[in-house]
């Protein structure tokens, strides 16, 4: 490498994340979060805590010709970080239980076109992207948000990292998207989507922002066999819907989910309200949360994992899991664009079965209600993070968080 | 062709572990006899293999949404062996999910005519499921056709047994508890108007895993509520004897045999906090049928015992376990029927879901399904172990 080239890295470094050279604009950002956290609602009566670095990430997000084209990727690193998963209780998905699973190395690859056609249709905005990324279905990635543990309802509230390919049309206040991908989910923190399944399942999204700040949306997506990667499991009827608000100092969001697998078999609602103050240098939040969770079949050698493959379609129960989520993050240090942000956040949880099964939460945690709290910080440079999950040019426009 | 060598294990310490049992222990010896790996029949990960059901020489396996795979493993019609099956036939079923399977002999026509297929569609275990009876038309085993449905409401089809001589099919129901059909004549279309009785061991009891029809009566083996056996008149079906009897575990299959049943217990969810369903337990049954609990074999490092069969010439116990490094077929002695001694096992990673003893040319053989993420069918020779 020569010596030019690491010139311009540093001066990147140094200017905040962004950088104009003629028609091309680069923004970066690359994160860290040391995190302890303890809790009591642990599978065989126990307490555990435990230190880990979550949520590692590398963003880069290039726009070229005017911001005619962009290309947004993400590197999650928590491959190494978390292998096992980041301990929080009534979290699931992809083979884990009551820690959330490590998301994948390639986190999101896409290539844009916020608007294809520029002026040439008047108000009547059209746009498209494809490659490994979000499905236009439902709220942003809980990553984007204040909370730092994820929220039951992630599976229920978001599909990502699958291969997409979307187009939008955005006309005044409101935008329609859809999509095709493939239904499978990751299997390991290293897969990549099967792209012979690309197209097995659709979503669509129409979002409607009324005034600055203020966004709904209503979503659908029907996903095949997301449990099994050959296509022989169930499929989900998901569908979602929420506001959200973010102007100055305040942020809030309320959603609903609710997904329909197996023809209705088995049935998951999910209701979520949160919201986020930034004053005085402190960020104060909270989230109440009521979300269902499928219990699954556990391995013998860790009462954390799933079976996957997936033998059956059967499950064990619905467990619904009523979660109140308070903390506070505080804007310590800055030096240009690198941040230190520590935070503290605490949930006390709920946890009843819904209807019959044979699972049981009193014998599978020694109790029915418990707590969870985080200590860490967040460790920054680059770019403020971005909203994650949206690549309209309207919402492209106003990806910076407060 | 490869050879296993059985190697010692230690398990008498975990015995005792039996909570709620009889409390006798079975001290295995130390293993001294040898489990032949025959073929391995490769299953598209589609789920993947269920169960098998082996007669005439041919191997029928129930692989989920690839259907029914019917193999030629001595009967001749394609010139298949256990270590060389050949695919005779092949068809999916509707709405896919093929678990169980019987092939319907049927004495008072000579025809050997349909075959029956149990969907198992999803469920919650313990409260709910669906999923039919499919007919399967195998009159010419090289297209089989479906040509009929049996269908309930609310609940879905487990593990079958036959009466042929009275040409009755019963099928476990899962919490619909036990349903009996009659099946004889021309089997076509909708045949759930063929449903003779049904019976239930009570709301939040039923949960019923699979039947087994021995010197007149059913026995039945209840994930809930343990092993009952019912009286069965031409397929008219009442309680006799048994029924909670099982409460530390959840209950699995069983086979009946010797004057004893043996049930496997079921463990991916505790009942009672910190006991797995690593259970083999023994039933006598006295006179009337009705069974007692006089011994136990458990298993450590397994969370289910998920299939249970017994040799045609009542000699060896077979069952299959699943969920733990000791998952895969384990055969036991039945010199003493009451009290099982262990003579070999055959460990699987993945776990084997069923297992079916098959004799074929003079030789026993086991068969059996290996769990996903490679799913196969496992076929050893056991025949060392008949003695």
């Amino acid at each position: 490498m020569t010596g030019r080239p690491l010139l311009v890295l540093a001066l990147l470094l140094l200017d905040g994340g962004a950088a104009a050279a003629q028609r091309l604009r680069v923004d970066w950002r690359v994160q860290a979060i040391p995190a302890l956290t303890e809790t009591d609602v642990v599978p065989g009566n126990r307490s555990l805590g435990e230190l880990r670095v979550v949520q590692p990430l590398a963003m880069l997000d290039v726009a070229a010709l005017g911001d005619r084209v962009r290309f947004m990727s993400a590197v999650d690193f928590e491959k190494y970080t978390i292998a096992h998963g980041e301990l929080a209780p009534g979290d699931w998905g992809e083979g884990f239980e009551d820690r959330r699973h490590p998301h994948t190395l390639v986190h999101q690859l896409m290539l844009i076109g916020p608007d294809l056609f520029g002026p040439l249709l008047g108000p009547v905005h059209v746009f498209a992207a494809a490659g490994k990324g979000f499905v236009p279905f439902g709220t942003d990635d809980p990553m984007s948000r204040p909370a730092v543990r994820y929220p039951v309802n992630h599976h229920l509230g978001q599909i990502l990292e699958r291969a997409v390919g979307l187009a939008g049309v955005r006309a005044g206040p409101l935008t329609l998207e859809a999509a095709l991908f493939n239904g499978d989910e990751p299997v390991s923190p290293g897969s990549w989507p099967d792209m012979s399944r690309f197209g097995d399942s659709w979503a669509t999204r129409l979002t409607l922002r009324p005034v600055s700040g203020l966004e709904a949306q209503v979503s659908y997506a029907f996903v095949h066999s997301p449990e099994n990667r050959p296509g022989a499991g169930p499929d989900d009827a998901k569908t979602s819907a929420s506001a959200r608000w973010e102007r100055g100092p305040w942020y809030g969001l309320v959603e609903w989910a609710h997904t329909r697998t197996a023809g209705g078999a088995f049935v998951l609602h999910s209701a979520l309200a949160e919201g986020a103050l930034a004053v005085a240098g402190h960020r104060p939040y909270v989230r109440i949360e009521r979300s269902d969770r499928p219990e699954e079949e556990r391995l013998f050698d860790s009462p954390f994992r799933t079976r996957r493959p997936l033998l059956e379609n059967s499950i064990l129960a619905i467990t619904r899991w009523t979660t109140v989520t308070a903390g506070d993050a505080v804007n310590a240090w800055r030096y240009r664009s690198l941040t230190l942000t520590p935070f503290v956040e605490g949930s006390y949880l709920g946890i009843a079965r819904v209807g019959g099964g044979v699972f049981d939460p009193q014998g599978q945690y020694g109790r029915t209600r418990g707590f969870a709290i985080t200590a860490g910080a967040r460790l920054a440079a680059g770019m403020r993070m971005p909203r994650m999950g949206r690549y309209d040019e309207g919402s492209m426009r106003e990806m910076r968080m407060p | 062709m490869m050879r296993a060598w059985v190697s010692s294990l230690a398990i008498g310490s975990s015995l005792a572990a039996c909570s709620g049992d009889t409390g006798k222990v079975t001290q295995p010896p130390p293993p001294v006899t040898d489990v032949v790996l025959v073929d391995t029949i490769p299953v598209a990960p589609n789920y993947g293999i269920h169960d098998q059901y082996l007669r005439d020489g041919l191997d029928i396996v129930c692989a989920w949404n690839t259907g029914i795979l019917i193999y030629d493993v001595g009967n001749g019609i394609k010139g298949g062996s256990p270590s060389n099956p050949v695919l005779v036939g092949s068809t999916t079923t509707v709405g896919g999910e093929a678990h169980n399977t019987w092939w319907f002999h049927n004495p008072v026509t000579n025809e050997k005519r349909y075959l029956f297929v149990g969907q198992e569609g999803p469920g919650t275990i313990g409260s709910s499921s669906v999923g039919d009876i499919h007919v399967l038309d195998v009159s010419d085993l090289t297209k089989p056709t479906e040509v009929g449905t049996f269908h309930r409401n609310g609940s879905g089809t487990h593990n079958f047994w036959m009466d042929e001589p009275n040409q009755i099919l019963y099928a476990a129901y899962y919490n619909g508890g036990v349903v009996s059909i009659d099946v004889s004549g021309t089997l076509s279309g909708d045949i759930s108007s063929r449903m003779i009785d049904t019976i239930t061991f009570g709301a939040g009891d039923t949960y019923t895993w699979g039947v087994h029809l021995y010197n007149g009566s059913l026995y039945a083996m209840d994930m809930l509520s343990g092993i009952w056996q019912l009286h069965d008149s031409l397929g008219t079906l009442s309680i006799a004897a048994g029924g909670n009897n099982e409460t530390e575990r959840y209950g699995s299959d069983l086979w009946v045999a010797n004057g004893y049943a043996y049930t496997g217990t079921w463990g991916f969810a505790q009942r009672v906090s910190g006991v797995f369903g690593n259970a083999l337990k023994v039933w006598q049954l006295g006179a009337g049928g009705a069974p007692t609990l006089v011994d136990s074999i458990i298993t450590p490092n397994i969370l289910t015992v998920s299939d249970v069969g017994v040799s045609d010439d009542n000699k060896l116990l077979m069952f299959s376990t699943e969920g733990g490094p000791n998952s895969g077929f384990w055969f036991y002695g039945l010199a003493d029927p009451a009290h099982p001694t262990f003579r070999a096992n055959y460990l699987v990673g993945s776990g084997i879901h069923t297992a079916k003893f098959a004799r074929i040319n003079g030789k026993l053989y086991a068969f059996g399904a290996r769990d996903p993420g490679n799913p196969a069918q496992v076929i050893l020779d056991v025949s060392a172990l008949d003695q």
